[in-house]
């Protein structure tokens, strides 16, 4: 599964449109990552708890994504936007949507 | 009532002595005093010496990440970035890549911060940190495109997000864009 941001998948031409995919979750933290987080923000800087929650929600979402992709048969999904915002205290949502679409490969533009 | 006033600061005076008593030499001698004067105005020179304290150690912290940023760069600086979804002929493989990063406001500059808000204009201090933020995302970016032998990065789109923990909120920096190969290069 090829995942892209632009309108094409380089290499590729689309022979055609399967339609809006999405995917999306809601990620939480445990207690001692805000506990920890806020002990950090006394000096600043970048809290790793936090990046990684970004990190483990925004591969979920796009895991759904795929599986979303493969239910409609694709081989790509391309023009893909990624979404985060919190929506309650110590909850991030992140939603990744695209547009499924099913390749020919071209040869050659490979050389 | 005045005299009520008087006899509260007497009390807080009298616990503040109390106090001082069993802490330790030098500590009375730059802490401690013989009237409510000398003890408001100790008590400032704890507080500055707190806020100056942490306004250096921040200080350090930020300088170190700059440091370390500006190193990331110039190791990174072969990756090509843009903003267009346009590209060689001679591209043949493209996926989707992704760089983040949470940061937070250290608290000893949020004083400095409220009251620049009341006045307005620009917040100097937060324009830093999401500077160091974004730089930092795009840093990760390149990164991850370095690890899959990436040689340009298109389309990249950025995003500010406040990130909302039970005890404070965090700035999260996004940045994502289609990491492609151009084969022209290994020829």
């Amino acid at each position: 599964m090829i995942i892209t941001n632009i309108d094409n998948v380089p290499g590729s031409i689309i022979t055609s449109e399967l339609g809006l995919v999405q995917g999306s979750t809601v990620r939480s933290k445990h207690l001692g990552t805000d506990i920890a987080a806020f002990f950090k923000s006394l000096i600043g800087g970048e809290i790793r708890g936090y990046s990684d929650l970004l990190v483990e929600g925004r591969e979920e979402a796009l895991n759904r994504l795929k599986e979303n992709a493969l239910t409609v048969g694709a081989d790509a999904v391309v023009n893909v936007r990624l979404t985060t915002a919190s929506i309650a205290k110590g909850a991030a949502e992140m939603v990744a949507y695209g547009t499924a679409v099913k390749l020919s490969r071209i040869e050659a533009n490979a050389k | 009532m005045p005299n009520n006033f008087t006899d509260t600061i007497q009390e807080k005076f009298d616990a503040y002595q109390q106090k001082m008593a069993s802490t330790p030499e030098w500590f009375q001698a730059l802490f401690g005093g013989d009237s409510i004067f000398d003890m408001v105005f100790n008590n400032g020179l704890q507080t500055a010496g707190v806020a100056v304290t942490g306004w250096l150690i921040t200080t350090y912290f930020e300088r170190r990440h700059i440091t370390k940023l500006t190193e990331q760069e110039t190791q990174l600086a072969h990756i090509r970035l843009s903003n267009t979804d346009k590209f060689d002929e001679t591209v043949s493989e493209g996926i989707i890549l992704i760089g983040s990063t949470v940061l937070v406001h250290d608290i000893f500059r949020k004083l400095i911060i409220t009251i620049k808000k009341i006045i307005g204009g620009n917040v100097r201090l937060y324009e830093r940190l999401t500077m160091r933020g974004r730089r930092e995302a795009i840093i990760r970016l390149k990164e991850e495109a370095q690890l899959r032998g990436l040689d340009q990065i298109i389309n990249i789109r950025l995003t500010t997000v406040k990130i909302s923990g039970r005890f404070l909120s965090g700035i999260a920096m996004i940045a994502y864009g289609t990491g492609v190969k151009n084969n022209t290069k290994n020829h």
